[in-house]
């Protein structure tokens, strides 16, 4: 079981007891046809930074978006100083005093970095100006402003983005997973400019989904599940057991079932059906390994450490990579995915909406995408392809009103399933799953699990890289560790314990806490 | 059964089919004779080469990509077809070269397409420019590299007046039928089939739709996505190939100029009958029947005394007019999809 | 200094240098019969156009009624000089007219969110269809001296309608650098959705660019009239498609946020040195069609080319970094297996 990764450090002392800056009351918000948020409450004291926990497609990102003024939500209240407001725009959150710093800083890249500043701003140039400049040595900000903003690093073009967000006056800051692509001390110089604009009264709200450093810096703890707050507390109140078992759901029960299923299975084989052999490119050095027949092997690491750099170049599908990479004893020499596949290796990607579904289509389109020329010789056979498709459907319980049911009307976990099928599809050997249960629901959850533990059964090798390490853990029979680019541990899962992997994760060998 | 029915109805074809009817009924009355089957039928072949360009053009646009350069295609088939015949080939043989320079043409397209990041609409903005011009230059060209004219003084001497004697069988693909259907209906109606199948029935016709509704999940998924794009811009290469051939057919005379206006036409076509300009939507049938519809309202406009220089307009305004609707509907849809889910998820609570 | 260097303008500029040059060396009397004033002369009405074009393209669209309003107004000044209007209001009006059809244009892109391309393309046949109805589809064959004055009037020993130019050049180079409302148009561009959170409003814009453009074919247009001294029906067409294969030229680039006016201007006077210097070489003028597309073709791919180089470029140099951010880190520095 997760012990705490690290202790609640000391924070700025002030408890917040007077009137939230900001209060939302029964938020609702829908997308093609799904509800996301279902009654969403949540509020926000003057200098407190409140942290937002909750897996992808939780809802959080889509809360503060309500809040930053990008989405309009169909029902529910947002009270700001006590006062009712919709905001329909960014702008008129921005005059409100809320600014939110995207994960992806919204630069203009072709601009200079002072434009990148001041566009936009109703303010007088000058006065502006030396706004910018105060600011920029408060935040510690050192870039020159007459470089184009697109060759600022990530955590520069952040720290941009909050410079711009103070010139507009915000009193309640959002920082949506600010820290994902960013190196370690990177991570510690923003943590510092975050207490120095808490100190000053500014609220923020810190999205992330790494326990420790919310645990860190944060004095509230909000964690979302499904489009509702299922655990709200401020931080000294919580480890990160308890924040684990609130993200996910019968925590406790799935994770008997897996050992079970684990512990049962030793049907891994002397057969490697995939070896990789000093394989670099641009984002990642050196990396070897091994997938036996029957074999589980978790990769983990951070966002932003080379896992999906790594699969994308095993499968063929990065033209720069050199190394080698043998697929079942056939040694592939520029390859590309095509090939992959003919040789019995398929990756299911880790963007399921950009690189795996084909969302205005029926979900039998997707599900048989990779394997179009087996059915039939000439045409295609409808017989064949819905034959495949409810073959699948039945085998992943995929929930669809029919095969012909357009992919963007269906559940997050069911579309997953979809993509699922497709790379199944094609019978592979060897499969490499990129966060297979990103953004999924919980009984999805549970049957991709199932899958995982089946297909290894079957004899499949799989390559399962995730961020959840619990998911790694439990799951995988090896362990490689990722960080900024190279494998920096391999371990027996008999020998891994999830602080271990964690911290290895963060480039911290040993059992040093974080 | 009824849930299947109502379905159909629902369809965007449907509605188009409804329209035409109409609209030939509203001629109708306007001017008896245009209820007249065999003239109705004849008078198709004013508009086939639109038909001809815009049914490949739609797999084109299902891809995201588009196609401007079919236009230029159209008369560098014809006074290749013309070019050909006057150095002394077989114009049936000539016609089959005419087709394809088209198809090169369309390959060089789409392998630019393929290969590079560049929008497709700049890339056959650029064709469509060098087209043309090597159709203008190509008789002078010949004569510079040295080939012989049959009979008359050069190939240059083609150059402004076209080609015209051509012989009576060739003429006769744009002038004769079988019974009431006249050849070049055949043509669209064969063409249309072809593509048709294509479309629907095959894999790559499957792929299409893949490359159009994300051509990165299609590369992930080892779509072969540049063959892919190289075919179906052949494909256009062909089509508007054929209108050429037609046009010439229909002219009597081979030039390099034929087609040049029809561009907007053609794209208000396929985007009349139905296929979506950011790809992933559009069909066979749709661009068929929004075909005959744009041709028939042209053929009505001039006969209720509409100059032929209002009809441009028109038709330009429909496109602007159809886009809009359709963009109006789609925003309309979604809203009432959400409230609806709203309702059903707060109810279930 | 060395952005200078890299700028696509110069490297433009050194091959229209070239150009001259080698088509001087076949043939010296090049130089005397074209000299570059006169191949600026005749690149006037392209280079007005290319700009108008660039303010669309800078924000990640494109405009291909630009050639047919240039038409539009021309047979608007025509008619209106032909009726007996004095000659400056039959310019304000021609330029009224260009400015509303590029309102036109900009009404469908910002507020009925229709597709750039599909937008320009219905206006660009609803207007060729005017430009026919109003003259009834006869050319405009005399249009009244006073008008055509102006084309040959040299001030200073240099034509007038250069100094025009000239003079919008730069006066649209200063208010593209220093104007903040001009800034927005780069921004829309380069990151449009950025835009829209930093409170730049982007419809206002969009609405703008395609205005001015209306307004550039407009003032083209006049040009036009006056250096032709008739209006065939022909009258811009396929300008639009030179305008964008000399923005491309230039620098512009298609997916917006990047060109300036000088960009147009360098991009049109090569274009047209290029059909200059085919006239000169006795290639038939039929062939400038195809040597303009081939050229579009060539550049619009170099730059892709060049995007390539560029893009692997930055991926190594971060890679690198990265590599060093590794072997600064201690704890990675000890490898385990």
């Amino acid at each position: 079981m997760a012990k705490p990764v690290t202790p609640p450090p000391g924070r700025s002392s002030q408890s917040p007891n007077e009137t939230p800056l900001v209060e939302l009351k029964n938020i609702w918000k829908v997308f093609a046809g799904v509800p996301v948020l279902k009654g969403i409450n949540l509020n926000l004291m003057p200098g407190e930074i409140h942290a937002l926990l909750g897996g992808n497609g939780s809802g959080k990102s889509t809360t503060m978006k309500i809040l930053s003024g990008l989405y309009v939500p169909e029902r529910g209240e947002i009270f700001l100083g006590g006062e009712q407001k919709v905001f329909h725009s960014p702008n008129e959150a921005h005059k409100n005093g809320i600014y939110m710093v995207p994960q992806e800083p919204h630069i203009f890249p072709h601009l200079s970095v002072e434009e990148n500043l001041l566009l936009g701003l109703d303010m007088d140039p000058r006065a502006a100006r030396a706004q910018v400049k105060q600011l920029a040595k408060e935040i510690g900000f050192e870039s020159s402003f007459s470089e184009e903003a697109g060759a600022l690093s990530i955590a520069n073009q952040q720290l941009l983005e909050i410079i711009r967000g103070l010139l507009r006056k915000a009193q309640i800051l959002i920082l949506d997973e600010p820290t994902s692509a960013l190196t370690f001390r990177e991570v510690e110089n923003l943590f510092k400019r975050m207490r120095t604009l808490s100190q000053r009264g500014i609220g923020i709200f810190f999205i992330s989904h790494r326990l420790n450093e919310v645990m860190t810096i944060s004095h509230r703890i909000s964690v979302l599940r499904e489009g509702r707050i299922v655990l709200a507390e401020p931080t000294t109140e919580v480890n990160s057991e308890k924040l684990v078992r609130a993200m996910l759901p019968a925590d406790a029960e799935m994770r008997d079932m897996k050992r079970k299923m684990r512990d049962s299975h030793d049907q891994i084989t002397d057969e490697v059906v995939l070896a990789v052999k000093k394989l670099s490119s641009d984002a990642f050095q050196d990396v070897s390994f091994e997938v036996r027949a029957g074999e589980v092997v978790g990769l983990a690491g951070l966002v932003g450490a080379g896992r999906t750099e790594v699969a994308e170049a095993v499968v063929g599908l990065d033209p720069n990579a050199r190394g080698d990479v043998i697929i079942k004893g056939k040694d592939t020499k520029k390859h590309d995915s095509r090939k992959s596949q003919s040789l019995g290796l398929v990756y299911v990607p880790e963007d399921r909406h950009a690189h795996g579904i084909f969302l205005e289509l029926p979900s039998l389109y997707t599900m048989t995408a990779t394997i179009l020329d087996r059915l039939g010789r000439f045409l295609l056979s409808r017989k064949q392809e819905e034959a495949v498709g409810n073959d699948y459907r039945q085998q992943l319980s995929i929930k669809m009103s029919s095969l012909h049911q357009i992919a963007k009307t269906l559940s997050g976990g069911n579309q997953q399933k979809v993509v699922l099928a497709k790379a199944l599809a094609s019978k592979p050997d060897v499969i490499i799953l990129d966060e297979p249960t990103r953004g999924v629901d919980a009984s999805a959850r549970q049957d991709v699990y199932h899958l995982i533990e089946q297909l290894a059964g079957q004899g499949v090798g799989i390559l399962l890289i995730s961020s959840e390490l619990e998911e790694i853990v439990d799951l995988s029979d090896r362990i490689l560790v990722m960080y900024q680019g190279r494998i920096i541990k391999e371990t027996e899962r008999t020998g891994a314990s999830l602080q271990q992997v964690m911290a290895a994760a963060f480039g911290l060998q040993g059992e040093a806490s974080l | 059964m009824k849930a299947q029915a109502i379905k159909w109805i629902k369809t965007w074809e449907f509605g188009l089919a409804v329209l035409l009817v109409l609209e030939i009924l509203v001629l109708g009355a306007i001017n008896p004779t245009f209820l007249n089957l065999e003239n109705l039928l004849y008078s198709t072949s004013d508009f086939t080469h639109i038909l001809l360009a815009a049914l490949p053009l739609t797999l084109i646009i299902i891809t995201a990509g588009i196609d401007i350069s079919g236009v230029s295609i159209m008369g560098l088939a014809s006074i290749t077809l013309g070019l050909t015949w006057v150095a002394g080939v077989n114009i049936f043989i000539a016609l089959f070269i005419a087709l394809g320079v088209g198809i090169l043409a369309g390959m060089f397209n789409g392998a630019f397409v393929a290969s590079t990041d560049v929008n497709p609409l700049v890339i056959t903005l650029g064709s469509l420019f060098m087209f043309a011009g090597i159709a203008m230059g190509l008789p002078g060209l010949l004569d510079a590299l040295g080939f012989k004219a049959y009979g008359a003084a050069g190939f240059a001497a083609y150059m402004y007046e076209g080609i015209s004697g051509l012989p009576h069988n060739f003429n006769q693909i744009a002038h004769g039928g079988i019974g009431w259907v006249p050849y070049p209906l055949l043509i669209v109606l064969i063409f249309a089939a072809f593509l048709g199948i294509i479309l629907h029935k095959t894999r790559f016709g499957r792929y299409l739709y893949l490359i159009g509704v994300n051509a990165d999940a299609a590369r992930y998924s080892n779509v072969p996505v540049k063959s892919t794009l190289v075919t179906v811009y052949a494909l256009s290469g062909l089509g508007a190939a054929l209108a050429g051939v037609v046009l010439t057919s229909y002219f009597t005379s081979a030039r390099s100029d034929l087609g040049k206006e029809a561009l907007l036409t053609i794209i208000t076509v396929v985007v009349l009958g139905g296929a979506d300009i950011y790809g992933g939507k559009g069909t066979i049938v749709g661009t068929l029947l929004a075909g005959f519809f744009i041709g028939f309202l042209r053929q009505g406009l001039l006969a209720m005394g509409v100059t032929s220089d209002v009809v441009p307009v028109v038709v330009g305004g429909l496109l602007v007019v159809v886009v809009a609707l359709k963009l109006f509907i789609t925003t309309y849809n979604q809203r009432r999809l959400n409230q609806q889910a709203l309702r059903i998820s707060e109810e279930r609570r | 200094m060395s952005r200078i260097w890299r700028s696509r303008e110069l490297l433009v500029f050194l091959l229209l240098i070239v150009l001259l040059l080698a088509v001087g060396l076949i043939n010296p009397n090049f130089w005397r019969t074209r000299s570059l004033m006169h191949i600026l002369n005749s690149s006037l009405i392209l280079i007005l156009v290319s700009i108008g074009e660039m303010f669309v393209i800078l924000t990640r669209g494109i405009d291909v009624s630009v050639g047919a309003i240039l038409g539009l107004s021309a047979v608007i000044l025509g008619v209106a000089l032909n009726a007996g209007v004095a000659l400056p209001l039959a310019v304000l009006l021609a330029l009224i007219v260009s400015v509303l059809a590029g309102m036109v244009n900009a009404v469908g892109v910002t507020f009925l969110r229709v597709p750039p391309i599909i937008m320009t393309l219905g206006t660009l046949g609803v207007y060729r269809g005017l430009m026919l109805i109003i003259t009834g589809g006869s050319w405009i064959e005399t249009i009244p001296t006073n008008i055509k004055f102006f084309a040959n009037w040299h001030v200073l020993g240099v034509r007038f309608f250069i100094w025009v130019t000239l003079v919008i050049v730069i006066l649209t180079t200063f208010l593209l650098r220093r104007f903040k409302k001009a800034r927005y148009l780069y921004a829309v561009g380069d990151n449009e959705e950025g835009a829209r959170l930093m409170d730049i409003p982007v419809k206002k814009t969009l609405f703008a660019a395609y205005t001015l453009a209306g307004l550039f074919a407009g003032i083209a247009a006049i040009i036009f009239v006056a250096q032709i001294g008739f209006v065939p029906m022909q009258a811009g067409n396929g300008q639009e498609l030179r305008a964008i294969a000399a923005d491309v030229l230039g620098g512009v680039n298609l997916a917006g946020g990047v060109g300036t006016p000088l960009s147009a201007l360098v991009g049109a006077i090569f274009l047209t040195a290029v059909d200059s210097a085919l006239v000169f070489l006795k290639v038939p003028g039929y062939w400038n069609n195809a040597v303009g597309g081939a050229i579009l073709l060539a550049a619009v791919y170099l730059d892709y080319r060049v995007r390539m180089a560029v893009a692997a470029q930055q991926r190594q140099a971060r890679a690198a970094v990265r590599k060093e951010n590794n072997h600064l880190n201690p704890s990675t520095s000890e490898e385990q297996t």
